[in-house]
Formats: C-alpha cells, sequence, structure tokens
C-alpha cells in the first residue's frame, strides 16, 4: 500500500461523514484540508455527497392538507391563482353536469381499483343520478374526506380521502338503516389520499353511514349520511 | 423534475426577480415534496404544514443567492425543509418519526421496478430501491444520519453501539446509496 493510500484510509469514515454534514471538530478541518489536497478523495466526497442528497429525496409526495396554498400565498405576498383543487372540483361539477345531461341507460361504468393509488378514479360516461345524501368523513375530531351517495337506476358512491391515515389496500363500507354492514369495495389510497367510485349495494335511501377500514378491520374514517 | 416546463433554475431565477408567476409555478411543483418530507419527518400534518410554508417563503426570500455550483436546486429545497423540521421538532421538544417507519414511508413508494428506474433516470426510485436492500441497522443509521442530522457519536448513544460500529454503519449504508445514484448518473450521462 502507498503512503498517499495509507493517508486516504485514515479518512474513510470520515468522508461519509463529511458528505451527510455530520462530521464535527478537528476531524472536519482535517478531512476538509485532505481533501482540498487529494482529487481521488475530493470525488468520492462529492460522489458521497450525491447519495446523502438523494436520501433526503427518497421520502414520499404527500399533498398539503386543504388551504395550504392559499394560506401559502398569502405569507408570500403573491396574489392566488385558483388553485388546483379549486380546478379539479369545478372540472368534476362540469363533468357530473355533462354526464347527468347524457341521461339514463348508460350503466355505472365506474373504474374499481384501476387507477394508480392516490389518484382519483376516472368515471366514463355514465349517469350519475341524483344526489341522495352526502357527508364529510371523520376520524377522531378531524375530517379527513367527504362522501356523495347517488340515486338513479344504478345507485352508487363517490369518496374522496385527503389527509387521512389511509395508505394501501382500504375497504369501504356501509351500514343500513336496519343495522347490516354491506361490503361496498376495496381500493387504493397513497399516503392518506384517494378519491374513487363504486356500484352500492342498497338504495342510498337505506344508508345510515358509510367507512372506511383497513384490511386488518381498522376504522380510518366515517360518515353519517343524512 | 419530472413535468415539464421551466427548469427549477429558471423558476428560481424569476423569483430572485419578484416573478409571482414563477414563484406559483415553483410552489406548485414543490409542495407536495416539501410537505412529504417535513411529514416523513414528524408524522405531525401541523407541524409539517408550518415547516412546509416557512420553507417556501425562505426560498422565495433567498431565491437571489442560490448558487447552482453547489448543487441542485432540489437538493437546496430539501436541505432548507430537513434543516426547519430538525429545529421544529427540537423546540417542541416532540417525537420524531422512527427511522425505521420514515425509511418504510419511502419504501412504500417503490412502484417500479429497478430496472426501470434506471432507464427513465429516476434517483429517487433507485435511492428508494438501494435503502429497501440494506440491512436494517444500515437504513437505520443512513436515516437518523442524512435525514435527522445525526452525528456518529449520537447514533452510537441513542442505538447503544460502538462508536466504530455506527461509523461503519453510516458510511456503509451510504456508499450503498452512492452506487445506486451513480448507476443512474452513468445512463443520464452516456451519449
Amino acid at each position: 500500500m502507498s503512503d498517499t493510500t495509507q493517508h486516504c484510509a485514515q479518512f474513510t469514515d470520515d468522508l461519509a461523514e463529511l458528505a451527510l454534514g455530520i462530521l464535527t471538530g478537528h476531524r472536519r478541518g482535517a478531512t476538509l484540508a485532505h481533501v482540498e489536497s487529494c482529487p481521488r478523495c475530493a470525488e468520492e466526497l462529492e460522489q458521497l455527497a450525491r447519495a446523502s442528497d438523494a436520501a433526503l429525496q427518497s421520502a414520499p409526495d404527500i399533498e398539503p392538507p386543504m388551504g395550504f396554498e392559499v394560506r401559502l400565498f398569502e405569507a408570500m405576498g403573491v396574489r392566488q391563482p385558483p388553485t388546483r383543487r379549486h380546478v379539479a372540483t369545478r372540472w368534476i361539477l362540469a363533468a357530473a353536469a355533462a354526464v347527468t345531461a347524457l341521461g339514463v341507460g348508460l350503466g355505472v361504468g365506474l373504474s374499481q381499483g384501476s387507477s394508480p393509488p392516490g389518484q382519483t378514479t376516472v368515471l366514463r360516461p355514465s349517469p350519475l343520478g341524483t344526489l341522495v345524501s352526502s357527508s364529510d368523513l371523520w376520524k377522531g375530531g378531524k375530517r379527513v374526506g367527504s362522501v356523495f351517495a347517488y340515486g338513479g337506476p344504478t345507485p352508487w358512491i363517490f369518496m374522496t380521502l385527503s389527509d387521512s391515515a389511509a395508505h394501501g389496500k382500504i375497504i369501504c363500507e356501509v351500514v343500513t338503516k336496519s343495522g347490516a354492514t354491506r361490503w361496498v369495495g376495496d381500493f387504493t389510497a397513497k399516503s392518506g389520499y384517494g378519491s374513487w367510485g363504486a356500484p352500492l349495494p342498497v338504495a342510498p335511501q337505506d344508508i345510515r353511514s358509510a367507512k372506511v377500514v383497513s384490511v386488518s378491520g381498522t376504522l380510518i374514517a366515517s360518515a353519517t349520511l343524512t | 423534475m419530472a413535468d415539464s416546463g421551466p427548469t427549477d433554475e429558471a423558476l428560481l431565477a424569476g423569483m430572485a426577480l419578484g416573478d409571482q408567476a414563477a414563484a406559483v409555478a415553483f410552489v406548485r411543483r414543490y409542495q407536495r415534496r416539501v410537505f412529504g418530507l417535513a411529514y416523513s419527518m414528524t408524522s405531525d400534518s401541523s407541524v409539517a404544514e408550518e415547516v412546509a410554508q416557512e420553507a417556501l417563503i425562505r426560498v422565495w426570500r433567498h431565491a437571489p443567492v442560490f448558487d447552482a455550483r453547489r448543487g441542485s436546486v432540489t437538493s437546496w429545497v430539501l436541505t432548507i425543509t430537513r434543516n426547519l423540521t430538525i429545529d421544529a421538532l427540537r423546540m417542541r421538544r416532540a417525537v420524531p418519526t422512527d427511522p425505521a417507519d420514515f425509511a418504510a414511508s419511502a419504501m412504500m413508494s417503490l412502484e417500479h421496478n429497478p430496472e426501470d428506474a434506471v432507464r427513465r433516470g429516476d434517483v429517487r426510485l433507485m435511492v428508494r430501491t438501494a435503502l429497501s436492500g440494506l440491512p436494517p441497522e444500515q437504513r437505520r443509521a443512513v436515516v437518523l444520519a442524512a435525514v435527522y442530522g445525526r452525528t456518529a457519536m449520537e447514533i452510537s448513544e441513542e442505538e447503544g453501539i460502538p462508536l466504530g460500529t455506527a461509523k461503519t454503519r453510516i458510511r456503509s449504508g451510504l456508499i450503498r446509496l452512492r452506487a445506486a445514484v451513480e448507476q443512474v448518473r452513468a445512463v443520464e450521462e452516456a451519449p
């Protein structure tokens, strides 16, 4: 082993810690001095620093709570353009109105569980029917979503979840006024977020409540429908 | 970033000049990443929202001093977020997300195979894959150091392991992540 290699070997662990920004004291000074005079270690430090940066990037993207953009732009003093969610809501309402105008007879035709996790399930053209009831989904005093039950030739239900504990496969159930629990479908949420629609196994007028549970049966959110 | 439109650097340059449209585009590009990092570190939505807001305001205010020679915009923004999150956790004496849970939330985002990630130049996915392949003790040490800013000494004390073991775990884990990152870079730089 050459003198240079032996000298570099003294800084093996310190280079990683320097790249991570956690090296302190005289070791930090000594390692920095060595790197300045050693192109090989300087290159290794650069690569390790890129890896350290990448570790921070491993965290998943998560949609901030409702209203985050509005509050942020106010704090920044930036004029507020329509938020994505406002645009999305307007689009959904417009699409719903257009679909309703198509009339009856097409069948519900919702895609179940085929969308990417955490994204709104795409509704193929179908009669939306009449909104029979709607409510917010709650968990522990916190609003975590909404539920809409539609009547018509083929009753169906639409749910959205945001900032909830849901991740991965989750189950939607409804409880009828007679107390029976009926399975509606299983869906996928991502980091607390998801939207979907599915045919209802019972008449929407007969539903007392809706709930979202994990595959192990843990309650994620519930709503009392009125 | 994967989405089209102006580069991060161009948006930051616009923000430095006070361009509000650039600020809006930047916020919409980064808010999920910033909030995602803060939430993954704290498991607390309200703390994460405060941190994310403060981080993006700092980016807006300090855009003129961003130096591209010192790293990417993404690294800059996420480092600001990480440091603010660590400060928030300290100020509130709050319990941070367990490193194992942080790594688990990152790994839950694995949806594609690594070969696709390399071909698409997806560093994030490659790092998640590399993280998932680390022995649990190395993964924990890397997350504690790279995300929570713990020194080797602090990791040694928290984990109840010798200092030399903590250093080895940090270094070994980081080298594995480096291999993943350099694999993507090699594809990006190939003619």
